[in-house]
């Protein structure tokens, strides 16, 4: 495939806002675990999270263009013009920049809002803004709008194959020259009753997350938006590195191919059903890592994976798994450490049998 | 790779209120009946009832094993994907020796709203997952790919009323890209009391039959449904020796920028999108032999999108089909096209139920009897919430 030039890149999550807090977070190894409520009321129980706040878009928007935003929206936003910034392209004209989002769950917790509004005060007392708000694409629209980017507008839901579901056509759109550049992030929330489901599907809380420990149910839930400034390149283009290769498909039909020598970022979240299933994948002697403790576990988590492996080529060097991983003779967990010329790969199952991987290399080929 | 090589569309699939299969939707459409009716499977305290046009049960009755188990916008999805797969000569285990994707539009069937959950939930009554399950286990595009056990790309596009037409435009893009042999591309959405109780607070909601274009319009009726279309590449229908129904020529999308619910009132968006897809298919825009209209019955759309049209595609012949089948949201696009498609191969367009009264405010009016067509090429829109605009054309086929 020809290969996408990344040319910024905005990040928000557990770990803070900006690339310079996900730096820290991977140097340290460490990310601030916050609470969720898994309740209705405030006197019920919580589970930690690794959760987002965006009260920085202040320093792009002011207050009143986004005070009937939602937090979902705010957070596209925010990771939207931190991109954009970092790219060196806040003033640009946007009239061929698209707008491609992916998401596992969308605007979950307006969609919540909204049965609140029936819920309390009848089916006649329904709110239109929450409704309105709630549609999986109002992020991408607000972006659009507030953006001014009148090129084509896409959001994607796919669950865990989100990401690479929505950058196929992020990398169509520019293939086909229908756009100069697109804005692409991948966001997702968390709330109360995600929390009440995590805590139904998976019981007792866990606070570290260890997700090298594949067999070990660690997941702690997080949200956030990663997004990304991606060109068709040339010169001087590829801050980040360039994608060069995207794979999807159904592991039974042959699985993911990746280069031999490349670091190998994997989806791991702290999810026992998919743990063994990385643990078949990975190839052997490879350097491994699952920076998943560092933003949490969420649909979307690919998305950090690739700001990451951006940010490894952008610097040169490996930064080391976060937690503990196991002894094993077949692949080592990363250390930091030169990266060279090698490419950095990510991946990512989804327990049913589906997987998706990207390649991020230094050059265009 | 050949970005603008016409993608055959080998086989289709279609169920609505209008009809269970594409056959009896396309019957429908010019006969003039239609079926508006109060909710039948759900209840609500609206002090006066808004009509919908609702998918009988019956139509589902394959669902089976895993299948019956998913939520209903995946059931119609997989129904109108069997249709599909049948109608361009495709067995299952075909399918699962070539590399096939699946593109997906949908609005209800990504949303987790399940009410009954919800409500127990914060009553603090600590509820079963089985809705949540069934949620996770529904996602559109995924359910199609397995049950037919495909491997390929998959997606489900979440664009609002236009992510039906997005889907097939996407999925031709994979194909001519070599990205897959075969796509099963379209839309699926279900009624649900969140999208009615919704759509009536915006209130742009009829509590009459729609009227798209009409003087007297107020509002959409809601629908439920999906559509499916067979897209295949040339190398592939060239070694089954396969017929083509259609080609999408091209396709086009844009967004306003403008306003969350509303469109842009110039209908900024909707040229550009018209522009984009008329350059990519080649064709001038006297070559549009007719367009199936978005035609929702809402004021602004109606107004928007007939002023559009009469500037960017003048005389052209357009109408609405949602008064035969309801505003059915994700579907709505895939639905249009494949009765745009079936238009294409009767060489014939229906009359735009609903309409009788011009409205001096609106410079075109649709048909108001099923007229005969004599292009070859025809233009199916949407519009949507986020000002998402997407447009898409379709050639005659083999044997029209």
């Amino acid at each position: 495939m020809t290969a996408l030039a990344i040319e910024g890149i905005g990040v928000v999550g557990g770990f803070g806002c900006g690339l310079d807090a996900l730096r820290q977070a991977l140097d340290s190894g460490f990310s601030p675990i916050g609470a969720l409520k898994t309740g209705p009321g405030e006197e019920e129980g919580s589970r930690p999270a690794f959760l987002a706040e965006s009260s920085q878009l202040e320093a792009f928007l002011p207050k009143r263009a986004f005070r009937r935003i939602d937090h979902f929206a705010r957070l596209a936003l925010l990771g939207s013009h931190l991109a954009l910034q970092d790219a060196g392209r806040l003033e640009e004209n946007r009239q061929r920049l698209g707008v491609v989002i992916a998401t596992g769950y969308g605007a979950a917790r307006t969609t919540f809002s909204f049965l609140d509004s029936v819920l309390d005060d009848g089916d006649t007392c329904a709110s239109p803004t929450n409704f309105s708000n709630s549609v999986h694409n109002a992020a991408a629209a607000h972006v659009s709008i507030l953006l001014g980017a009148t090129g084509p507008s896409l959001t994607v839901s796919q669950f865990e194959m989100s990401v690479f579901s929505a950058l196929l056509t992020a990398r169509q759109w520019l293939l086909e020259k229908r756009v100069d550049a697109v804005l692409f992030g991948g966001v997702d929330e968390c709330g109360p009753v995600l929390g009440y489901c995590h805590e139904r599907f998976f019981g007792e809380e866990c606070k570290e997350m260890t997700p090298l420990l594949f067999d070990r149910q660690s997941a702690v839930v997080g949200e956030g938006a990663a997004f990304f400034l991606l060109t068709r390149g040339g010169e001087g283009a590829g801050r980040y590195g360039f994608l060069s290769d995207l794979g999807f498909g159904r592991l039974s039909a042959g699985g993911p191919k990746m280069p031999g020598n490349a670091l190998l970022l994997i989806g791991a979240d702290g999810h026992a059903r998919c743990g063994a299933g990385y643990g078949a994948l990975v190839p052997r002697g490879a350097e491994v890592a699952a920076y998943a403790p560092l933003y949490g576990s969420l649909p979307v988590g690919s998305a950090f994976d690739l700001a990451v492996a951006g940010l490894t080529l952008r610097e040169g060097r490996v930064f080391a798994q976060p937690g503990p991983a196991p002894e094993n003779v077949l692949w080592r967990a990363a250390s930091p450490g030169a990266l060279g010329d090698r490419p950095v790969c990510g991946l990512k199952i989804d327990g049913e049998g589906v997987f998706g991987s990207f390649t991020v290399q230094h050059g265009p080929s | 790779m050949n970005f603008r090589a016409p993608v055959a569309v080998t086989g289709l699939g279609c169920l609505c209120a209008a009809g269970n299969t594409l056959g009896e939707c396309t019957e429908t459409l010019f006969t003039g009946r239609r079926s508006p009716s109060p909710p039948g499977r759900f209840s609500t305290t609206h002090p006066v009832s808004y009509p919908v046009f609702e998918v009988p049960d019956a139509a589902l009755s394959e669902s089976a094993g895993e299948e019956a188990g998913l939520l209903r916008t995946s059931r119609l999805a997989l129904a109108a994907a069997r249709e599909a797969v049948a109608d361009a000569g495709w067995s299952s285990a075909d399918l699962g020796a070539l590399r096939v994707g699946v593109c997906v539009g949908t609005t209800v069937g990504s949303a987790m709203n399940n009410e009954e959950f919800y409500r127990q939930y914060r009553e603090g009554g600590r509820p079963e997952m089985t809705p949540i399950e069934r949620f996770l286990l529904s996602n559109p595009a995924a359910a199609i790919s397995r049950a037919y056990t495909l491997n390929g790309p998959c997606q489900t596009v979440v664009n609002a009323c236009a992510s039906g037409t997005d889907a097939i435009g996407l999925a031709a893009s994979w194909i001519r890209a070599g990205l897959c042999d075969l796509a099963i591309a379209g839309g699926a959405d279900e009624l649900c009391r969140v999208t009615y109780n919704g759509f009536i607070s915006l209130m742009i909601a009829d509590t009459e039959p729609v009227r798209p274009f009409d003087s007297t319009r107020r509002g959409l009726n809601l629908g439920e449904g999906a559509a499916m279309l067979i897209l295949e590449s040339e190398a592939l229908r060239r070694q089954k020796k396969g017929r083509a129904r259609a080609f999408v020529l091209g396709y086009g999308s844009a967004c306003d920028a403008y306003h969350l619910t509303a469109p842009s009132p110039e209908g900024t968006g909707l040229r550009r999108a018209i522009e984009e897809a008329l350059e990519t298919s080649g064709v001038a825009a006297a070559e549009i032999a007719f367009v199936n209209a978005h035609g929702t019955g809402t004021p602004d759309n109606d107004r928007v999108e007939s002023r559009v049209l009469c500037d960017a595609l003048p005389q052209v012949p357009f109408f609405s089909t949602k008064g035969y089948t309801g505003h059915t949201l994700g579907a709505a696009g895939a639905i249009e096209s494949a009765l745009t498609v079936a238009c294409l191969e009767r060489r014939e367009i229906p009359a735009s139920v609903g309409f009788s009264l011009p409205d001096p405010d609106l410079p075109g009016r649709p048909t108001e009897i099923a007229v005969a067509i004599r292009g070859r090429v025809a233009l199916s829109e949407s519009l949507a919430f986020g000002g998402n605009n997407a447009v898409i054309i379709f050639g005659s086929g083999d044997n029209s």
